[in-house]
């Protein structure tokens, strides 16, 4: 088992003028690649005094550079915190008083802190050693948008990062000839996956960093000769609202598209079929603790396109009873997953609190699904309440928060509702317990200066109480049916 | 209308989702600019540019849409 740094060692000897990054003009190879990230390696340990186990806080912008120091950082034997660039005051200070860094590189746009710019990381032409890394140890911490607003530090080791690459990479069938355009975000699980994927195949990635560009999205698959795509299903509802149909005419060139754990619609997985007749389009089914526990191609499944599909390659997933029993194939219960790639720990905490979020050595969703005689998962309810816009996470209590300061309302629960329009998913509701004197309108106007656009909510229903349990936590759950 | 009035008010809607004050914005401001223009930006200033001119756009005008300028040419054509 060789670490996704020791992959990218072996493609730069094997392979060393072969294109690894494109951007824009800029062409990296693979033999470039490496210097430049031994050279971050050498300067995190000289200029910034980066010692083994010391976390560094990236600004994750998805460019160049950011690729250099992320790998570099690894190599130094620290650990990576990619965050949002815009990423607020609030969680960045969370995050840095969680993590404690040596450093912050990139820059960060809502917050204000003293922070490194990446080109100072990869100056000079001295390098760093290369050793083998301690595949146990922890080589990135990527902060999840907790449900109770507190966000969780999900530690991933220098193994779970390459199991998840491996399994990934076998059920996509990638390989060396590759060309994939990135539009994800790289401070997610999903998008750093794919930087992972590709250049451990060794591969090549054009670095785009977002869908919003519909222009320049299919500008560059031509000119690049893209053969794949990673995407939420929000964006695939932008491309079709802003390109209709015209993906259509690259279904000759894009052998793969993976697509992210959110719902999407059976019209949408059956109009990408159609359109691409020959391409693998894989949906997968995971989380940041569990990346890509379970995928399904579309065209293979077509009977089964209402599931998340069958265990990766190299994963074990058993459906649990709220007693920690296995459950017989067509019982409802949680999904939980065995394999390399689930996480380490979680970051901060004992390792007797980890221990409960597993069931047998089976790691808990929090997920209930039916798994049937075939393997197929039939996902019945998240037991989280995070509401996905877009592909943007919203805490509802982040939003409930700033809802219950408003002079009027005395409670608030929100929850994710289907978007009408098709288009990014869910949405927010708010449900209130308010006076008749306060409107929604003005209610909506006073969270505007404190929230962003995609946390507002769409939709305000009244009602007398909010329901809780016995111990007083809201049951937004309950507020779905 | 004036191709100066379409301006200002697609320079006001612009500025709006991205949480700025018109004068921040130009013919050449685009995408990514401002952290708000991401493809959530994109869909709330295309449709809020529907709504006001009261016109509608097809998937291949809106593709080509990408800084201010296409914007207020696209809304031009169509008036």
């Amino acid at each position: 088992m060789e670490s996704i740094e020791e992959q990218l060692y072996q493609n730069s000897t094997a392979s060393p003028d072969k294109i690894a990054l494109i951007s824009g003009e800029a062409q990296v190879s693979y033999n470039q690649l490496w210097d430049y990230c031994l050279i971050a390696a050498y300067n995190l340990k000289s200029k910034y005094n980066l010692q083994k186990g010391d976390r560094v806080i990236l600004s994750a912008a998805g460019n160049i550079e950011f690729v250099y120091v992320y790998f570099g950082v690894h190599l130094a034997g620290g650990i990576c915190v990619p965050i949002d660039p815009d990423t607020n005051e609030t969680r960045f200070g969370y995050i840095a008083e969680s993590t404690k860094p040596v450093c912050i590189m990139g820059a960060l746009h809502k917050v204000e802190c003293e922070t490194i710019p990446f080109e100072d990381a990869i100056s000079g032409t001295d390098k760093a050693d290369f050793h083998l890394l301690d595949m146990g140890q922890v080589a990135d911490i990527l902060f999840t948008t907790g449900t109770t607003g507190a966000p969780k530090g999900v530690a991933l080791s220098f193994r779970n990062l390459q199991a998840a690459a491996l399994n990934i990479n076998i059920f996509i069938q990638n390989t060396a000839d590759d060309i994939e355009l990135l539009a994800l975000p790289v401070s997610h699980s999903f998008g750093l996956g794919r930087v992972r994927c590709v250049l451990s195949k060794g591969g090549t990635l054009v670095m785009l960093g977002t869908f919003a560009n519909m222009k320049k999205f299919f500008g560059e698959m031509k000119r690049c000769n893209v053969t794949g795509f990673g995407m939420v299903p929000a964006s695939w509802g932008f491309i079709k609202k802003m390109s209709g149909k015209y993906i259509a005419k690259f279904a000759g060139q894009l052998k793969y598209i993976e697509i992210g754990s959110s719902f999407m619609p059976t019209a949408d997985k059956e109009l990408l079929m159609e359109l691409l007749p020959n391409t693998r389009i894989c949906m997968h089914y995971g989380s940041t603790e569990a990346s890509r526990s379970a995928f399904m191609e579309f065209h293979s499944s077509n009977n089964d396109l209402l599931t998340a599909g069958r265990t990766s390659p190299n994963c074990e997933i058993k459906i649990f009873s709220p007693e920690g029993k296995e459950v017989p194939l067509g019982t409802e219960g949680e999904i939980c997953v065995k394999g390399d790639h689930v996480t380490c720990s979680y970051w901060n905490e004992t390792p007797e609190r980890f221990a409960s979020d597993f069931y047998n050595g089976y790691f808990r969703t929090g997920d209930c699904a039916i798994m049937d005689e075939r393997g197929y998962i039939y996902l019945k309810s998240r037991i989280k309440e995070m509401i996905n816009v877009g592909g943007k996470k919203v805490a509802p209590m982040e939003v409930e928060d700033i809802l219950n300061t408003i002079p009027g309302v005395k409670e608030s629960a929100c929850i994710g509702v289907p978007d009408s329009e098709g288009v990014f998913g869910e949405v927010v509701k708010a449900f209130i317990v308010a006076d008749e004197s306060v409107t929604d309108e003005e209610i909506l106007n006073q969270l505007k200066p404190n929230l962003e656009v995609y946390k507002l909510p769409v939709a305000f229903k009244r009602i007398a109480e909010i329901p809780k349990t016995s111990s007083g936590k809201i049951q937004r759950l309950s507020l779905k049916k | 209308m004036e191709k100066s009035e379409i301006q200002s008010k697609v320079f006001e809607i612009v500025a709006g989702v991205c949480e700025t004050t018109p004068d921040q914005i130009n013919d050449n401001t685009t995408i990514g600019d401002f952290p708000q223009w991401d493809s959530v930006g994109q869909l709330t200033i295309l449709s809020s540019v529907e709504e006001a001119f009261e016109i509608n756009f097809e998937p291949e005008e809106m593709m080509e849409i990408e800084d201010v300028k296409d914007i207020v040419n696209a809304v031009e054509v169509k008036l």
